[in-house]
């Protein structure tokens, strides 16, 4: 994802909307729109549109979106007219694909398996890069509009567009199972940054106050984002199963060599140095001579903090929260690998199966959840710090 | 009154102050002189104890201020400096309640006196109350800095280098400003600058530092008489010693009485260093004083007045 902030950005948004929108119209006709298998175990292959009326006019809406964003990358104004124009095209194209696919199936046949094809999946992919672009050119954050397109196809789905869809046919048969990962994901992802916090705020207060620590406190916490995540993982399994079986009542608590509790002490060891980081740094936003004016008027330290200090270095932390959550929610993927929960689960699964639609359908919620935590923490940020 | 009692203070291995003593009268404006490393900004902070002096003490109507608690002592004395350092997250009138809100002031009294400070210092309290600093000019937020510094009305006012960062016209603006809230507060104040036509302008009193030491004091037409210092006379241009010192005399004193028909008019509150540009601009030897009763100045008149 790009950066929003990026002042680059501006001028490096605008020449790319026009090939991409390009690439996205082209791509499901040259690659191919759906993709139909007998079953879930053999591979599909793709297959012809049908032309019944409803996937004739989701063709016609994609075609008309797809040249009004061409149009846009063309003349950039009004701003928001080619992230409107990208979000129309990405929804058009999933409807073309979900009453397509319907068509499509074989009547009857309950283990057919019907999919988008390379073209459809390349041109949704093209479209959301379309709309960061735009976004981009339009010098604000992707975050937004992408959670609209998201909230669309939601939509779509609730109307029941893709319930022919190999992925909404997984999805049914898994609805119980997809409640409890997403559940179990945002329970990872809360602990293990608020296990982060506990431990960054204290020591980062420490290493303020004493700046001899913080070389050292920051060295660990750097020292930490060189191991490989599954490594770290595993290198806590000896320890905490030694832990478990010392202290039973630790065992009885949830603490184990696996399961959520190595996966959220993982995690959060990641966490420390953004957040960490982000503090100090936050901190140290206030010039000399502004806390030199505030001691002078008679502030006490605890008034330079609170009063001078947080108000300025807020936008700073809050940034650094934003970063770190985001990195929680991507990370609680790997908790799976040592039985932590999560979505995860699925898309190891999904992998060990060789069943695309599994990763999927484990893949979707957790962008959705990161671009909603970024998008969430990006508000907050403008209202506290302007 | 603010006394200072043989005041050293070491950096490591530097002295910044050697043994300096000085003691400036209640209600007097008080110019600290000196170049670069001088010592003139330690010594003031030593008086809000933002440097604690290593030797000697500093009094303040008496009291040290060693025994009085920092920030007590601070929130007494109005604090200004070069680079104002108003909170940029804060408006100019939240800017100004620094202080009364550390004092728990109520917020109509407040209210009252911020708009009051920002008149004083000439800034219309509707058309800035609520900007943001960062949209004021240096000289706007500078006059802020002032308000603010006055805000709990403080006996002692301490300003470092408060100009230096301000264009020439601005700076002359807010000396004039300065030199008016003194005459109307009878606040003692206590300015650092390296600038001399600045510690002219506005002296009742200049101490001249350099090497951490105190190398003279007095009024400003002593200090700048034939027997300156030779960090004087380093500090003012070679020869221009003797017109800096009509800078620091007022030409009221030097007239006498009776109206000068025709002659150029000289405005009040002018120097003898305005009266004599004024002569050579006119190609003239006398001037009307503007006021009344009419008073009018001689050549003669200034130089028996500039005689040290």
């Amino acid at each position: 994802m790009p950066s929003p902030h990026c002042p680059a950005g501006r001028l490096a948004g605008a020449p790319a909307l026009a090939p991409l929108a390009l690439a996205a119209i082209l791509a499901p006709l040259l690659l191919g729109w759906i993709s139909v298998a007998p079953n879930r175990l053999v591979s599909p292959r793709a297959a012809s549109l049908p032309g019944s009326a409803p996937v004739l006019a989701a063709l016609v809406l994609f075609h008309l979106s797809g040249l009004v964003l061409l149009l846009a990358a063309w003349r950039p104004r009004p701003f928001w007219l080619a992230e409107a124009a990208a979000i129309g095209a990405v929804l058009a194209l999933a409807a073309t694909v979900g009453l397509g696919t319907a068509a499509a199936l074989p009547a009857g046949s309950t283990v057919a398996r019907a999919a988008p094809a390379a073209g459809a999946w390349l041109g949704l992919l093209l479209l959301a890069l379309a709309l960061a672009a735009a976004a981009v050119v339009r010098g604000g954050t992707p975050a937004l509009p992408l959670l609209g397109a998201l909230l669309g196809l939601a939509a779509l789905g609730a109307a029941g567009v893709f319930d022919s869809l190999s992925l909404a046919r997984e999805m049914a048969g898994r609805a119980a199972d997809l409640r409890g990962a997403i559940a179990g994901h945002l329970g990872l992802s809360l602990a293990s940054l608020l296990l982060a916090l506990l431990v960054a705020v204290p020591l980062s207060a420490l290493a303020f106050v004493r700046p001899r620590l913080e070389g050292a406190f920051l060295a660990i916490a750097s020292g930490i984002q060189v191991v490989p995540s599954i490594a770290l993982f595993g290198l806590l399994i000896a320890p905490l199963a030694a832990l478990a079986t010392a202290f039973p009542a630790l065992r009885a608590m949830g603490l184990g060599g696996i399961g959520p509790a190595p996966a959220v002490i993982g995690i959060a060891a990641y966490l420390v140095l953004p957040l960490a980081g982000g503090i100090l740094s936050g901190l140290r936003v206030a010039p000399d001579d502004l806390l030199e004016a505030a001691r002078g008027q008679g502030l006490s330290p605890r008034g330079v903090l609170l009063g001078v200090r947080l108000p300025l270095g807020a936008g700073v932390m809050l940034g650094a929260l934003r970063l770190a959550s985001v990195q929680a929610v991507g990370l609680s993927t790997l908790a799976a690998l040592v039985g932590g929960g999560g979505l995860g689960t699925l898309v190891f699964q999904g992998i060990g199966q060789l069943a695309t639609d599994l990763i999927l359908l484990g893949v979707f919620p957790i962008l959705a959840l990161s671009l909603a935590v970024d998008a969430g923490l990006a508000l907050l940020a403008r209202r506290v710090a302007p | 009154m603010i006394a200072f009692e043989a005041v050293s203070h070491r950096y490591g291995a530097v002295e910044a102050l050697r043994e300096v003593s000085l003691e400036v009268p209640s209600g007097a404006l008080c110019v600290l002189l000196g170049e670069s490393g001088s010592g003139k900004s330690t010594l003031l902070r030593t008086v809000n104890r933002l440097v604690e002096p290593s030797a000697g003490r500093v009094t303040l109507q008496g009291r040290d201020v060693a025994a009085i608690d920092p920030q007590a002592l601070r929130r007494g004395i109005g604090y200004v400096i070069q680079s104002v350092g108003l909170f940029p997250h804060r408006s100019v009138a939240e800017n100004v309640a620094t202080v009364p809100r550390l004092l728990g002031w109520d917020r109509a009294r407040i209210e009252a006196r911020v708009d009051a400070l920002l008149a004083m210092v000439g800034l219309e309290p509707r058309a800035y109350r609520d900007r943001p600093p960062a949209t004021l000019s240096g000289g706007q937020a500078q006059r802020v800095g002032l308000a603010r510094a006055l805000a709990a009305d403080p006996p002692v006012l301490l300003m470092d280098e408060p100009f230096s960062a301000l264009d020439p016209g601005t700076r002359r603006e807010l000396q004039a400003a300065l030199r008016r809230i003194h005459a109307e507060t009878g606040k003692t104040i206590l300015l650092v600058t390296h600038d001399v036509e600045e510690a002219l302008a506005l002296a009742s009193r200049v101490a001249v530092m350099a090497g951490g030491r105190l190398v003279a004091e007095g009024v400003p037409a002593e200090v700048f008489g034939p027997g300156a210092p030779d960090v004087v006379r380093r500090m003012v241009r070679a020869g221009a010693l003797a017109f800096h010192r009509l800078a620091a005399l007022d030409a009221a004193a030097a007239a006498a009485p009776g109206p000068a028909p025709g002659a150029p008019l000289l405005p009040a509150g002018a120097r003898l260093s305005d009266a004599l540009l004024l002569m050579l601009e006119h190609g003239t030897g006398c001037l009307a004083l503007e006021g009344d009763p009419p008073r009018h100045l001689t050549v003669a008149g200034l130089l028996g007045h500039s005689a040290p």
